[in-house]
């Protein structure tokens, strides 16, 4: 396995460490909260909200905008 | 009682400057926008910074549109549209080569649109969503984190910060080859609109 084959193997730990918590959320066993509920909470603030909308502004210039 | 109102003032304004030194959003804003600007990007730095220093500036101000904005948000009726309007631009949009003017236009009018619309929700108008715990909060933290840090390793191993590198790829460098055709950019638009559309109404 060569560099690049182990960072994609990496990368797609990330996932499914988010859909095994995601999943883990809605069997309703331990403290975990979707991450719709982690978004809902943090959007509840002003500050929080225009974060995560700038956020998520700045994720289309990255990929598109000069 | 001018003297009074004029102390009323000066400590509201004391108030709104200590509530934006403190934070941590609108920091990262800057930090951002600065990294970003310094990185040759000086769109994006003008973005993040301005929308720092309007969160700053008007910290403090009660939202007036917020129950409106929430249910205009929330209209099946809409929705449908809404899809409808997002299809269509995304496959417009998509025509555009990437980081050229016209590619940035269709990025901004729908980020500017977004972070408006969210201004306007803010804080009133919405149930409180339930605390979170502690083992969540860690757990969702952790995943977020170490991805963000796997990132910056691989970022910097690059051979430039510019320049992707196939052995050490950070997620852009995996996305190049979907995004170089019409029809990638054009499905990667209409998910990031979803997605925006998704935390509008969150």
């Amino acid at each position: 396995m060569n560099s690049h084959d182990a960072a994609i193997v990496v990368y797609s730990l990330f996932a499914l460490a988010g859909i095994a918590l995601e999943l883990l959320s809605r069997s309703g066993h331990g403290d975990i909260p979707s991450l719709g509920t982690v978004l809902s909470r943090v959007m509840h603030s002003r500050s929080g909200r225009i974060g995560v909308m700038a956020g998520w502004m700045w994720i289309g210039l990255h990929y598109f905008a000069r | 009682m001018a003297r009074g109102a004029g102390r009323h003032d000066e400590m509201r304004e004391t108030r709104r400057l200590n509530s934006a030194v403190h934070d941590p959003v609108i920091l990262v804003l800057l930090l951002a926008g600065i990294f970003d600007g310094l990185s040759g990007n000086p769109v994006h730095a003008v973005l993040l910074i301005g929308v720092a220093l309007v969160l700053g500036v008007r910290i403090d101000e009660p939202s007036t549109h917020a129950q409106e904005a929430h249910l205009w948000s929330r209209s099946v009726k809409t929705t449908w549209v809404a899809i409808g309007i997002a299809v269509v631009y995304a496959v417009a949009a998509g025509s555009f080569e990437r980081y050229t003017w016209p590619a940035t236009a269709v990025v901004v009018l729908p980020g500017l649109l977004g972070v408006t619309v969210a201004w306007h929700e803010a804080d009133v108008g919405r149930p409180a969503p339930k605390p979170i715990g502690r083992q969540g909060a860690i757990a969702w933290a952790s995943v977020f984190v170490t991805l963000g840090v796997w990132e910056l390793i691989n970022l910097l191993l690059q051979p430039s910060l510019a320049e992707g590198s196939y052995d050490h790829p950070t997620l852009s460098t995996l996305l190049e080859p979907l995004l170089a055709g019409h029809t990638g950019r054009s499905i990667a638009l209409l998910l990031w609109l979803a997605l925006g559309w998704y935390l509008v109404r969150r």
